[in-house]
């Protein structure tokens, strides 16, 4: 799900979006590129991104993902979702102050 | 495809390797830019990173495409397998060669098999399938149907596509001067596009040749005989043959590989049944009484449905016709079970084989599952190292199946050429039958019989090996990297120790099998057939052919028996319509008894013998009551009959009760019984008592005879009785010559082959046991070395030591002795068929077989525990 909210923004690649990540969470998150590549692939066989073969803002080859439409939906179906449980466990972390 | 998925995945590697070099090429860059120097920001990227084959092996798996994985480790695992058994060799050759006999065995079995019930109609597609349309007696007789009564179940019958009819006879057939006694199928005239076989050149018969008696005078020969008798030439079409004498034109060959609708025997020449009457001499087409056809087609429905289908029509068309006289009804049967062909003798044999032969193949699974659990302890420690670099236990068991596989495959191939040296022996003892068929059992390995031995293979490769490998994957790695090698816990022990108490058992069961079965050959051989068979020469012909009326017939056998009498070295002959023990039974007669009237459903009938005056004495056959024939018996005077004694005892009671009383054949004339003899055995040694009738030769005449001469020494007397036929004409064909005990023993061939092939399947199996015994109690004395020597350091004698680990081999082959035994007890009640004056609970059987198993075992025990007392206590407790 993170892979797919940082390429939201327009496509990308590995390396941009290992950063990206690792930016936006403030380096708490640090994702491994032992997990990183393999969930990018998998992403790529269930057609939620695209991939392909561009020239880097630094001059360089890299191979981008871009999110495709059945991607984007997933996306937003796994927000929902990832609100939900945020909601639920704060909902039992802070029990409501008025009913206490 | 294969190559474009390959070529597709390199790609994608290739393209996994880019991308993870830019990532790197990147990260050196950003930290550059933010000061760091080149080589610390490489170390630093790379560091991040993390490890670089990981993340591709990582990446690769999440491409899917599980199953190429799994074939790619299976083949990695052959290859695997394939080295490490090329670095035991010893090992390897014991196993595949104990498997090759092991499959070998199965597979001549089978094919055997697979040529008779699976495919038993060379040349014919789905065989197998086809119905056989018969006619069933009250009494459970099953005969041809008559050809009015065919005529009008083949018009009516639905649940055949089609249905032709055919008859098997022995007649004579001559090419121009040479003539030879031959089975010749009588066909309707859709016999070959019911069957769907074509011809190579000219035509086959067709439904043209069905129309009207007498009026069709063509023949089709088979290709085997085109080549055989006409060098292939094709000119052989327009010839003419002889069959009994009547001139039939040849209108075609047949395919190659088509060779009749009998299984087990090759017939040549299809005459069409509207010339029936002109080959035999006799017009039956149209008598409903007399059987002659037997119908054949593929069914349109099952076996079931048709026979009821053809009961139902039976009823139905016997009240339009009131002709029959027995109690009878159409049925029909299943190939397999048809009355004519090699099937019905072999298969119940081939089931007994068949029996056997899985049980050698579970001796030779139990065989090579113990070398396989032995190699299993050896490799423990690479199995203990694999478990810790952290294989699944699954992955374990594939390796070691794989291993398995690796071995029966060879084992397979090789089991196959085993099938193909059993398939020689068996076609050794297919001694040709006198004046009979030619033996045609086409049991050459084919797609099926390979596909057998393969299944077969892979399926003993999973018993063999998945149990020791389900041990092997069980392993304590902490015991193993301490490197203990002794056995741990009984339970390895006790495996091993049932396995050798089966192969005990096992082989037990098939050395009692083979003991009953070469026992019923001994008593076979030594029965008492009822006639004298030494000495005797047997030369049969047909004077019809050559030209002979009866009147001159007739003058023609006087001149022959007394040429042949006044030969100084005959000391009798005769002459007879029969030949006994060819393993056909002759042809059968309605039979009359006066005074004593058929009960209804009673299917009364008995075969006849044509025999000339001094018959019963030239065989030492002796007269029970009344007279033997004499030449006084001619035409023209009462006629007379000669019975046996179970037809004596079974409608008289008593033979001097028979005398003076009269019986009839075929509803022709009355003959009084001037005679009652003692049975012999006419067809099979192995035949129950039936009733038989001799007619005298002078009032029943018979064109197709067979001089019987008994000399004072056999040598020479074959040669010697051909030569007098030749002597009075030089130009009658001779069909067959043949000695009478010759006849015995082609009367036994089949007792011959069944105990050869279980004496062949027994040896294996002692062989085996005693490798299987020898292997477990030398493993057991390599890994109690150490123990041995204690044992003997504190007093302990050799001979201690000996009877120990003889004891414990004999304690295994005790226990597997009577669970043999058992076995061997129940099995032996279903062979009684096959069995001939032995009984199924023969004490001298089962003992012999029980020595023969306890000395194998003693034997194999005794060389592995002679050498552990040899032990030498000082080398032994220095080993650790």
């Amino acid at each position: 799900m993170l892979i797919l909210q940082t390429l939201q923004w327009g496509p990308q690649h590995g390396y941009a979006i290992s950063q990206t990540i690792r930016a936006q969470s403030s380096e708490a998150l640090k994702v491994e590129t032992g997990s990183l590549y393999p969930a990018l692939h998998r992403l790529e066989r269930q057609r939620w991104v695209k991939a392909d073969w561009r020239i880097s803002e630094t001059n360089q080859r890299a191979k981008y993902y871009r999110l495709t439409p059945t991607g984007k939906k997933q996306l937003l179906k796994e927000r929902d979702r990832w609100d939900q449980l945020v909601a639920a466990i704060a909902g039992v972390l802070n029990p409501n102050p008025l009913k206490g | 495809m294969k190559l474009w998925d390959w070529f597709l995945r390199r790609r994608r590697e290739d393209d996994l390797q880019d991308e993870i070099r830019a990532h790197l090429s990147m990260a050196v860059q950003d930290r550059i830019a933010s000061g760091e120097d080149p080589a610390h920001a490489h170390r630093a990227s790379l560091k991040e990173f993390g490890n670089v084959t990981l993340t591709r092996e990582a990446a690769k798996r999440s491409w899917g495409g599980a199953w190429r994985d799994r074939v790619a480790e299976f083949a990695q695992d052959v290859r695997f397998s394939v080295r490490v058994l090329l670095r035991s060799p010893g090992y390897a050759l014991v196993v595949i060669a104990v498997l090759a006999l092991g499959i070998g065995a199965n597979v001549s079995v089978f094919s055997l098999f697979n040529a008779l019930a699976l495919k038993p109609i060379p040349g014919v597609e789905r065989s197998a399938s086809l119905g056989v349309l018969v006619s069933r007696t009250g009494a459970g007789r099953i005969l041809p149907l008559s050809h009015p009564d065919f005529r009008d179940m083949q018009r009516e019958l639905r649940s055949f596509e089609q249905i032709a009819g055919t008859s098997m006879e022995a007649l004579t057939i001559g090419y121009g001067l040479r003539a030879e006694r031959q089975f010749v199928e009588i066909v309707t005239g859709n016999y070959f596009q019911v069957l769907g076989v074509r011809a190579s050149l000219g035509r086959t018969l067709g439904p043209s040749d069905d129309v009207a008696p007498g009026k069709h005078p063509v023949v089709v020969i088979s290709d085997d005989l085109w080549r055989r008798e006409f060098g292939s030439n094709p000119g052989a079409i327009g010839q003419a043959i002889k069959v009994n004498g009547f001139p039939l034109t040849i209108v075609g060959v047949s395919e190659p590989g088509f060779r009749g609708t009998i299984p087990g025997l090759a017939l040549d020449v299809f005459v069409p049944v509207m010339m029936a009457p002109q080959i035999r001499g006799v017009d039956l087409l149209a008598v409903r009484k007399a059987p002659m056809l037997w119908g054949i087609g593929h069914l349109r429905s099952g076996i079931a449905a048709a026979d009821g289908e053809a009961g139902a029509l039976w009823t139905r068309l016997a009240t339009l016709h009131d002709m029959r006289e027995v109690d009878q009804r159409a049925a029909v049967i299943p190939m397999w079970s048809s009355p004519f062909g090699a099937q019905t003798y072999m298969l119940p044999a081939l089931a007994l084989m068949g029996l056997m032969g899985v049980l050698l193949l579970l001796v030779v699974c139990a065989n090579v599952s113990n070398l396989v659990l032995a190699r299993g302890v050896t490799r423990r420690g690479e199995i203990a190292a694999r478990i810790a670099l952290g294989a699944s236990r699954g992955r374990i068991l594939r390796l070691l199946v794989a291993e398995s596989l690796v071995l029966a495959l060879p084992g397979a191939a090789l089991g196959v050429g085993v099938a193909r040296a059993l398939g020689v022996l068996l076609r050794n003892n297919n001694v040709t039958i006198a004046g009979g068929p030619r033996p045609f059992i086409d049991a050459s390995p084919d797609v099926t019989v390979a596909a057998f031995a393969l299944a077969l293979s892979c399926g003993a490769a999973l018993v063999f090996g998945l149990v020791p490998a389900l041990r092997s994957s069980r392993v304590n790695l902490a015991g193993i990297m301490k490197d203990d090698l002794s056995p741990r816990g009984g339970s390895r022990g006790r495996l091993r120790d049932a396995l050798v108490v089966a192969q005990v058992a096992v082989s037990l069961l098939l050395l009692v099998g083979t003991a009953l079965v070469v026992r019923s050959l001994r008593a076979a051989e030594t029965s008492d057939t009822g006639f004298d068979s030494r000495n005797v020469a047997s030369v049969s012909f047909d004077v019809k052919p050559d030209g002979y009326d009866e009147e001159r017939g007739r003058a023609f056998y006087q001149r022959l028996l007394d040429t042949v009498r006044a030969d100084p070295d005959v000391e009798s002959a005769a002459l007879a319509s029969q030949l006994p023990l060819t393993l056909v039974e002759g042809a059968s007669h309605a039979l009359d008894i006066d005074g004593v009237p058929a009960r209804r459903g009673e299917d009364r009938r008995a075969p006849a013998n044509a025999i000339s005056p001094d018959y019963l004495r030239m065989l030492r056959i002796p007269v029970l009551a009344g007279r033997d024939f004499s030449r006084a018996d001619t035409p023209d005077v009462r006629q007379v009959a000669i019975v046996n004694e179970t037809m004596a005892r079974r409608y008289w009671t008593t033979p001097a009760q028979a005398l003076g009383r009269r019986i009839r054949l075929d509803n022709g004339q009355w003959r009084f019984v001037v005679g009652v003899v003692r049975d012999i055995k006419y067809a099979r040694v192995t035949e129950d008592p039936h009733p038989y009738v001799y007619l005298p030769l002078d009032q029943a005449y018979r064109s197709d005879l067979t001089l019987h001469v008994r000399g004072r020494r056999a040598a020479g007397l074959l040669v010697r009785a051909q030569n007098l036929v030749h002597a009075v004409d030089a130009d009658l064909p001779i069909l067959t010559a043949q000695m009478l005990s010759d006849q015995m023993a082609v009367a036994l061939s089949i007792f011959t082959m069944v105990a050869s092939i279980l004496m062949a399947f027994g040896v294996i199996a002692i062989i085996l046991t005693a490798l299987g015994t020898y292997g477990l109690v030398s493993y057991a004395v390599s890994h109690s070395t150490h123990e041995i020597g204690i044992r003997l350091a504190i007093g302990a004698g050799r001979g201690e030591v000996l009877r120990r680990f003889l004891t414990r081999g004999l304690r295994l082959g005790v226990v597997g002795t009577i669970v043999g035994v058992v076995a061997a007890g129940a099995a032996a009640r279903a062979l009684s068929s096959l069995l001939y004056g032995v009984s199924a609970t023969d004490a001298v059987s089962f003992s012999s077989a029980v020595a023969v198993v306890i000395a194998v075992v003693l034997g194999a025990s005794l060389v592995p525990a002679w050498r552990a007392s040899r032990t030498d206590p000082i080398a032994a407790l220095r080993h650790r």
